[in-house]
Parts: structure tokens; sequence; C-alpha cells
């Protein structure tokens, strides 16, 4: 352990701790309720820095070896989930006071950044937990409505098992490998005894739980609804990009085996095809989001049929399109109580009482319904690429109809913006926060909507 | 300015039109009426210039503009005007200004939404007509379907909803399939000959096994049919044409039909020459049902719009006979029937919306006489169901005359070596013709002679702006039958490229066989 390489090497997460350890301090020193969030946003936007700046230098670096390295890679997770979390903590400016919140939200980011700097399993499951209990705690702070406290547990229970899913998948694969590095997972599928696939197959399942893939996906719904609004961005966005990048890291060096196909990709396209029906008939907007994810996270795993660069690249990019239209949205959602927000009868007649909020919605659905030329589509057209490039065309064509039953109810998003009549009271103005958190997700989404070769030429 | 600026100009013109939109002060309708007004004339203008600089005479892409945009995967912005586009192009420019100017008095709803979104459909449209690259292609291709969606839903009528999810969820589902094809054809061309690219000309070089061929043929077919639309595929149509306000009718008839037979004629035969030289006769024959049945509809509808709108699918069957004719007169002729269809439905769409206006029925019934109230109004009308009936000097006669001719043409032959059938379908095409003569003149008949009546009284007749839009259509349905030849000579050379690449016997035979390298799907 060479101590310059630990300072250098984990800046992005050490800034992420002093802040939590400031606002710990901030929140015992001063009894008053204070704002926290001007210092909680210079944290993330330093550590996001950091982390792009060791991307964009090709740093390289390992403190921990055999446990934790930073690569050019890992640097742009980080940077990808630091910045998600940005409008995160913008649009949330005025819903928790206190420190609670932002507290939360740091540990959790720091759980994410470890996640892509593990280089063995112990790391990764400290990462994956330090990520969710955060998450768990946020899911209750909106506890003053009965149903979160509903929702919240039946995530923690569901999210347990999902723990005690990958801690038994990793026991096999030491047992099957005799190692705890990362790498031994590419070395239990290619081994094939029923040890080494019992391993992968629950190592697997564990990361399905996580990204809610059908038919673990049951936790998804209740805790994006019981949660307030920010918290499920948080969920959908950030947490969702750092558990598929997470996968990623995991698959490196992995070519998938035709007898992993049937897991990679049945499960997912069974996950767009539900996903996408079930959305249709949701009332509650975050019900809905909650059953796109599961579409979505469907088409990411997707993408792990192919080869591997390309496959890096497929997820990179679509989580980035995903995460930025998803917090578009939550975003410009129309101001009021959570149960308010929720309702998809709030969003009628949008349009006439703010089209810039209707307008930024409308594109952040069409996005997410794949439609040209919002990115999108570009990072559903990367995933399919690689999926045939890689001769799994009858999956690619399955998976591309089941696609198409997703875009009836981001259509209906905006026929109830656009086409319905509601309440003519004029929408108070978004505080300059949230306003600022749509051109923090609005300017990348231009940038990636004119030039999406931009990014995909530097992955 | 050279003419490539100048076509990437024409482009970005209705974008640069909706930044200026936004700018405008809520309040200021009028203003923002002038502005698109101004906007679109201009792209007209301009288009205009680059049609009088094309040169006839020179084969192939003129005016290229070429930029890597994904430069990894080959992708280029990559736009240009041919013979094939060249009318086409000139076609959607001409019709832009004419559909603002008709919305002055139609739209009183969210006037600023509305233009924005006829600009963005004129920017999907002409993108869609000059792209040089299948990505850039598919992704203009798709774009389009957002503000028609919004046209149809928000200044509809009463089931606009309904109208226009059906309209978005049919040609959404074209458009998934083609772009597994596109994929597809995409990985083919590289594992074959090693180049990423998604330039139309080096997909035209790829030589396919028949058995690919033929699947991505479906693929592509399938989506271009359904815009067409192709008779079983149309149910779309009537209904998304009803619903639709006028300018919406006007620009799905005048431009976004033609987009279906124009990824026939540019992508779906020369791509797939032998899935084309297969199953040409499977697409002449559902172009015959599509003439016949169509106007079998249009002869009783009572809704006006409705009457257009079959009489839309039976005009673009002899459009799909004269590409698959492959004969060269019928080619052109498709192409002129194109255009030609593009003025005359989309003039008798703003003459229905006009009325409409003013009495709020579209139901033949309601009218009568009206030759007599309106006498100004009945002249226009008469002169445009004449030019959709195809009565000569106008630009339908043109049209169905070359179609027909070259369907006869291509089947004369076959028909001495011992097939029949082709001419049958000629003989069954022509028969269009009467039936198409049948239904208009009984919307003409019913509509403007016999007893005067009308739902609301006392009618006022067209005004100038109104006359001014209709006598431009007019003195281009003119222009277009009395002088098609300088129109055609534009489209020559490209038609018999086309010709040349779907009759190509390629170099190594179709084989059965998978590309080499290719894994179990």
């Amino acid at each position: 352990m060479n101590t310059q390489t630990v300072l250098t090497a984990m800046l992005p997460e050490h800034i992420l701790l002093l802040g939590i350890l400031l606002l710990l301090v901030l929140e015992i020193g001063s009894r008053r309720e204070r704002e926290f969030l001007p210092v909680t946003l210079v944290v993330a936007f330093a550590a996001a820095f950091a982390a792009a700046r060791l991307y964009l230098g090709d740093y390289a670096g390992t403190p921990f070896p055999g446990q934790f390295s930073v690569d050019p890679t890992g640097s742009l997770a980080k940077a990808v989930v630091i910045g998600m979390t940005i409008p995160v903590l913008l649009m949330s400016g005025g819903e928790f006071r206190g420190p609670r919140f932002s507290i939360l939200l740091l540990s959790s980011v720091y759980g994410a950044c470890l996640l892509f700097s593990s280089d063995s399993f112990l790391t990764l499951f400290l990462g994956i937990e330090l990520m969710s209990l955060p998450v768990y705690a946020l899911v209750l702070l909106a506890m003053n409505r009965p149903e979160s406290v509903e929702g919240a547990l039946k995530y923690l229970i569901v999210g347990g098992a999902g723990t005690a899913t990958l801690l038994l998948g990793i026991s096999f694969t030491f047992g099957a490998t005799g190692s705890f590095e990362l790498a031994a997972f590419a070395q239990a599928i290619t081994l094939g005894d029923p040890l080494a696939r019992a391993a992968v197959v629950l190592v697997l399942l564990a990361f399905y739980l996580k990204a809610a893939v059908v038919p673990f996906h049951g936790w998804a719904p209740d805790a994006y609804e019981a949660a307030s609004v920010p918290v499920t961005a948080y969920m959908a966005t950030v947490i969702k990009a750092a558990v598929l990048l997470a996968a990623v890291r995991l698959f490196v060096g992995v070519t998938v085996p035709p007898s992993l196909v049937a897991l990679l990709a049945a499960l997912p396209l069974v996950s767009i095809v539900w996903g996408n029906l079930t959305a249709m008939k949701q009332e509650s907007f975050r019900r809905m989001i909650a059953y796109s994810s599961i579409a979505h996270a469907g088409y990411l795993f997707f993408a792990f049929l192919g080869a591997e660069p390309g496959r890096y690249e497929a997820v990179v990019f679509y989580v980035i399109a995903y995460g930025l239209m998803n917090l578009l949205a939550f975003v410009c959602l129309p101001t009021g109580t959570d149960t308010v927000r929720d309702q998809m009868d709030n969003l009628k007649g949008l349009f006439h009482r703010s089209p810039y909020a209707a307008i930024l919605i409308a594109a952040a659905m069409l996005s997410l319904a794949g439609i040209p030329p919002f990115p999108g589509f570009v990072a559903k057209f990367l995933i399919f690429r690689n999926v045939i490039d890689a001769g799994y065309t009858g999956w690619a064509v399955a998976g591309l109809i089941g696609s198409y039953l997703g875009i009836y109810f981001y259509l209906r998003v905006i026929q109830y913006m656009f086409m319905s009549e509601g309440e003519a009271t004029a929408e108070a103005p978004p505080r300059a926060a949230v306003f600022a958190a749509s051109l923090v997700c609005l300017l990348p989404v231009i940038l990636l909507t004119v030039f999406p070769g931009w990014l995909i030429d530097r992955l | 300015m050279s003419e490539a600026v100048m076509l990437n100009w024409i482009l970005f013109l209705p974008m640069l039109g909706i930044g200026l939109l936004l700018l405008t002060p809520k309040p200021r309708e009028d203003l923002m009426r002038g502005i698109s007004f101004a906007v679109m004339a201009l792209q007209f203008l301009l288009t205009l210039c680059l049609y009088a600089q094309f040169d006839a005479d020179v084969k192939g892409l003129q005016f290229e503009t070429r930029l890597p945009w994904i430069a990894d995967w080959g992708v280029y912005y990559h736009v240009g005007l041919d013979g094939l586009n060249i009318l086409l192009v000139l076609l959607t420019a001409f019709l832009g200004p004419l559909v603002v100017a008709g919305a002055f008095s139609a739209i009183k709803k969210d006037v600023k939404l509305f233009y924005s979104m006829v600009f963005f459909i004129q920017f999907a449209m002409m993108g869609t007509f000059i792209a040089q690259d299948l990505f850039l292609f598919y992704v203009f291709w798709e774009t389009m379907l957002i503000p028609m969606f919004l046209i149809i839903g928000i200044w509809g009528g009463e089931r606009r909803i309904y109208a226009t999810l059906k309209f978005v969820l049919y040609t959404a589902f074209g458009s998934i399939l083609m772009l597994a094809a596109v994929i597809y054809l995409v990985y083919s061309l590289k594992t074959q000959s090693g180049i990423n690219s998604f330039a139309f000309t080096d997909l035209y070089a790829a030589r396919l096994p028949l058995n690919a061929q033929i699947l991505l043929f479906g693929a592509f077919a399938l989506s271009f049919a359904i815009k067409v639309p192709i008779v079983p595929l149309h149910t779309w149509l009537p209904d998304a044409h009803v619903e639709a306000p006028t300018a919406g009718s006007v620009i799905l008839a005048g431009v976004l039909l033609k987009m279906g037979t124009y990824g026939f004629i540019k992508l779906g035969f020369p791509l797939f020459p032998g899935a084309t030289a297969a199953y040409t006769p499977i697409v002449m024959v559902l172009a015959v049902i599509s003439i016949v049945y169509g106007a079998c509809l249009a002869l009783v509808q009572n809704d006006i719009k409705k009457i257009i709108a079959y009489s839309s699918i039976s005009h673009l069957g002899y459009v799909m006979l004269g590409l698959a004719s492959l004969d060269l007169i019928g080619i052109q002729g498709a192409i002129i029937q194109m255009v030609s269809h593009g003025l005359t439905a989309g003039g008798l769409f703003l003459m229905v919306g006009m009325i409409y206006e003013r009495c709020h029925s579209r139901d033949l019934a309601a009218y009568g006489g009206l030759a007599k109230l309106l006498p100004v109004y009945s002249v226009f009308f008469m002169i445009l169901t004449l030019a959709a009936v195809g009565l000569p000097t106008t630009s339908g006669f043109t049209g169905e005359f070359l179609v027909l001719m070259g369907a006869f043409n291509a089947a004369w032959p076959l028909y001495l070596a011992g097939s029949s059938w082709p001419l049958v379908l000629a003989c069954t095409a022509v028969l269009g013709v009467v039936l198409g003569a049948l239904y208009m003149l009984r919307l003409a008949q019913q509509f403007l002679y016999g007893e005067s009546r009308a739902p609301h009284q006392p009618l006022s007749d067209l005004n100038l702006r109104e006359k001014l839009i209709l006598a431009t259509i007019v003195a281009a349905v003119f222009a277009l039958g009395l002088f098609p030849d300088s129109f055609m000579h534009k489209t020559e050379l490209a038609a018999r490229e086309y010709q040349e690449r779907v009759m190509a016997q390629p170099a190594q035979a179709w084989v059965m066989n998978e590309p080499a390298g290719r894994n179990a799907p």
C-alpha cells in the first residue's frame, strides 16, 4: 500500500467521505434548521470533477492490490454516477430539512464508487451493501405516508434476500475456483461443473434482483411509489446505473457461453415484455416509471450477450441516456405533495400550465420509448446492434418487438399533457434549484441528441 | 453561397423557424403566422433555385454534403439531391407555405406549438428525402411521427386521440422491424466486405444471399407499405385523415404518404434486387388491389374527407404499380404521379378545410348546389377534381397515363412469352381509372350541383388568401400536366439507374447459404 496512491487514486471517495463528515459536524454544531444543500452540492461537484479528471488523464493506480484499483473505465463510471446525483440533490432542496438526506445519499454514492473499483468479491459486496443500505433508510424518510413504511419494508426484505443470494453465490464461486477475485467469476463461467454453474446463476440472480429484472422485480413499483420523488429519481437512475456498470465490471473478459444465453436473454426478454405491458395500465406516474425501469433493465442485460468492447460502450451510453431522461422527467414533474405528484391525472393539461416542463417531460418520454432523434434511440440501437453482431438475431428481433410494446404508455403521458384539458390554475414557476437541475440534465441531452458520436467515439 | 450549403439551409430553415417562434411573445399570434409563412416561403424559393441549378444530365448525387456524425460506426451526415428525390423535395417545399397559409384562420389554439410542429415535420420530411445514409434516413423517418402525433392529437376532430394513437402505433410497428433489418443489413455488409458503412451506395453494392434478402426486404417493405399505405395495411389512413386538422391532412396526403413509395424506390427495391425479382408479382397484385379496393371504398363514403382519403389509397396504388413494373416509363410516371397526387389531394383537403371552416360539417349529404352559392370555390373544386380523375392537360393524366403505359409495356413481352396475368393486372388497373372518375364525379355532382343547400348560411365565397393558395396549386397542376417533359427529364437518369440496380443480375448468383463467418442465430 502506497500512501500517495491511496490519496490520489481514491480522490472522489475521499471528497465524498469528507463531505459526509462535514455534514455530520455541521449537524452536531448547529441547532437551527438549515439548508445543507450547498455543502452537499459542492462535495458532489468536486467528487464528480475528481473522477472525471482521473478518467480523462487515463489514470490507473492500485491503492489496495487485489481489492481496490482505479482505471479509466472505473473513473468514468464514478463520474457518471456522481454526476447524475447532482440533479437529484438540486431537486430535493426544499423537501428535506436537515442533513439526513444528504448524508445518506452521499454514503450511497460512496458505495457505488467502491463498486467500480472493486477487484475482489469482498469489495464488491461492501460496495453493494454500502450503496443499498442508505437507500432503505432514504425510502423510509417519507414515512409520514403509511404506504411508505410498507414499501420500505418490502424493499428491505427483498434487498436482504438479494444480499443473501449474492453471498451464497460468492461462496460457491470461492468453492469452485478457490479465489475471491472478480476474475474468478469469469473463470467460473468457463468451468461448467455444477458448483461453478450454481455460483454463476446465483451471482447473476442477485444482480437481476438489484436491477429489478422479472421475476425479481416485485419490490420496485412499491419502493418507487413509497419514496419521495427525489429518492425515486435516485433509485431509478443512479442505483440502476451503478448495478449495471458493476455487472459490466464483473463480466470483463467473459464471452457468453451458449449455456448461459438462455439466462442472459430469456429473463431480460420477459422483463421487457412484462414491464412494458404492465406499465400500460398504471395510474401512478412513479409506478409507471418503475415498470418502465424494469423493461429498461431488460434492454440493459441484453447488452451482455454482445462482445466485450461493444458491451461496455452500449451499457455506458445506455445508462447515461436513460438516467438523464428519467431525471429530466422527475425534475420537471409539477410540484405538490408526493401523492399528488404521482397521479397521472395531475399531468393533464400540463402544457398549458407549464409549457417548459411539459415539453421536457415529452422529450424524456419519447427518448425512453426509443424514438429518434433523442439519445434513447441511439442507446437502443447500440444495444441491439451488439446483440445482432454477436449472432443472436432472433433474440434481438424479439427484444425490439418487446420494445414496441412500450411505445403506447409513453405516448399516453404526452397525450395527458398536451391533449387533455386540465385545471386552469397556473403552475408556480419552478424554484431556481429545480430549474438549474433541469438545465443540468437538458444540456447533455441536447449534446447527445445532436452529436451522439461525440460520446460514442470517446468510449 | 454554394449549392451544397444551400441544401443544408433548406433542411435547417424550419429549425431556425422554430427558434424564431420560441422568441416571439405569446400574444403576438399574427406575427407568428407571418414568421412561419416567411420562413416556409424562403425555403421554397431556395429549393426553386436549387431545382433550377440541378443538372439533369449528371448521374448520381448533386449538391452533396458528407460529414462524419458517429465516426465509430461509419455513420455520416450525408445529404444530397438526385433525380429520385428532387421532385419530392420541390413538392415538400412547395406545399410548406401553402399549409401554413391555409391554417391562418383555422388554428386558433396553441398557435406557437402548431407552427413549431409544422416546422418540425417539414424538417423531418425534408431530411428523409435528402438523406443518403441509412442511419440518418431512419432517424428522420421516425422523427416524423412525433410532430404528426401532436398535430392530429391536439388540433384534430372528436376521435383525434384514437386516430393519432392508431397512426403512431401502426407506423412504429413497421419501423421497429425495419430497425432490426437495418442493423442486420449493415452487419452483413461488414462481415461480407469489411466496410463499416451506412451509406446507400455501399449498401446497394452488398450482395446478400436470397433468403436473407427476402427477410430484410419483408421488414423494409412492411414499414414502407404501412406508410404508403398498401391494402390491407391501410386502415389507419382514413381515421388519421378524417380526424386530422386541415394542415395535418394536407401534410399527410401531400408528402407523408410519399415517404412509403419513396422508401420503396430508394431502398426497398434496389437494396434487395433478388427479393424484388421474386416478389414484384405480389407487389403488383397488392398495388392493383389497392387501386380497385380504394376506389370502391371511396365510392360509398359519405364523409368528404374519407372519399379523398380512400382515393389516396387508390392513387398510390398506381405509384406502386409503376415502380414495380420496372419499366422506365412506368417508373418516371410513378414519380410524376407522386407529385401529382401531392398537389391534387393536398389541394382537395385544403378545399374541404375551407368549407369546413364555414359550415363545420364534412357530411356529403348536408351539401348541394354549391356552384350557385360559392361560384369561385366551385371552379377550383372542379379543376382539382378533374385533375384527380386524370383529365388530360392536368398532372393526374400525365401520372396515371405513364404508369399504365409502363404496366402494359412490362406486361406485353410476358404475354407474348405465354403468361397472361401481368396483362390482366394492367387491365384491372385501368378499371381503377373508370372507378376514379365515378367516385370523384359523384362527389362533385352531389357537392356542387343539384338543389342548393349547406348546413350554414349565408356562405361567403373564398377570400383573397384562399384564392391565392388554390391558384398556386392549380397553376402547378397545369404546369405538370402541360409540360411534363422538363420534370421528367430531371428524373430520367435516376430512374434508369434505379431500373439497372433492380434488374441487375449480381456478379455472384444468389446463393442459398449464409455469408461466411456468421454464427448460428
